[in-house]
């Protein structure tokens, strides 16, 4: 079963909602059930005391990931 | 828990025929039990057989015997967000297991054709020994692996991921998902959990050939 709910977002997350959106092929409640996905991924690996990196395309940098 | 989605056919290649499949999300304890009670004992043998023969397990198409699949259905049932179930069922036996992730890690699409957008990964995918050639002499039904990549196509689909799925395959299952399902092979991971795995996807594209073949 699937709830409804109401998301009040500003212009300028809309604005980066419906970009993404549109680079992605994604509708927008796709798009935020993905996001929400990724999100419980990477907060679970760290609940479990794991740390999470981005690194930059020639591996010179390294930074780790925080969330909230 | 499992709740039937679908009825497929699978071909008899004993008697020739079809027959009905239930195609179930989810699992219960009778798929576990005839794996564990029907499924490990037949790949033990082979794979006593394999090296007394000094054949590899993926010469015997048998390097997933050791997958212990209740550990991985209680981690998908306690993380039903990210992951899903299927089982397929025929002629009162389970005749192919599959879990699928839907998000996180590896669900980011590699094909030159549509770069990061999301797909569902194939965590892991098997069917039946009995239904292996290589494994057994003669192959009991045809069509099991394939009708669970569809699953796998289909709930893409479902989740607006255009039918794109990814999975890394097996050494012995790569020809299979290369010319039997017609993924594209991006080559082999050089490092990270699945290291030295090929990476197979199906594009936006190929998932539309995929479905429009009759199978």
């Amino acid at each position: 079963m699937k709830r409804t709910m109401t998301l009040n977002l500003s212009d300028a997350e809309m604005s980066v909602l419906e970009t993404m959106c549109e680079e992605k092929g994604l509708s927008k409640t796709a798009l935020v059930r993905q996001a929400l996905r990724l999100y419980k991924s990477v907060d679970d690996r760290l609940a479990r005391g794991e740390k999470v990196f981005v690194e930059s395309a020639d591996k010179s940098e390294k930074v780790e990931l925080m969330v909230l | 828990m499992k709740e039937l989605i679908d009825r497929v056919f699978l071909l008899n290649r004993a008697t020739g025929r079809f027959e009905d499949a239930d195609l179930y999300h989810g699992l219960d304890s009778t798929n576990l039990a005839h794996i564990e009670g029907r499924w490990r004992p037949l790949f033990e043998l082979r794979r006593r057989e394999a090296k007394a023969s000094l054949q590899t397990l993926a010469e015997v198409n048998a390097e997933d015997a050791h997958w212990e699949w209740g550990k991985k259905a209680l981690a998908a049932l306690n993380d039903p967000f990210l992951f899903d179930f299927f089982v397929l069922e025929c002629g009162g036996s389970t005749q192919a297991i599959m879990m699928t992730r839907k998000g996180g890690q590896d669900c980011f699409s590699r094909h030159p054709e549509h770069q990061r957008v999301p797909l569902i990964y194939v965590e892991f995918l098997a069917t039946a020994p009995w239904n292996r050639p290589k494994l057994v002499a003669e192959p009991t039904y045809k069509g099991a692996g394939r009708a669970l990549v569809g699953t796998a196509v289909s709930l893409s689909l479902e989740e607006e991921f255009g039918g794109r799925i990814g999975l890394h395959s097996l050494p012995g299952a790569e020809v299979f998902y290369r010319d039997a399902i017609g993924m594209t092979d991006l080559g082999a991971d050089s490092e990270g959990v699945h290291k030295g795995l090929r990476y197979f996807e199906l594009s936006s594209s190929d998932a539309a050939t995929f479905l429009s073949v009759q199978h």
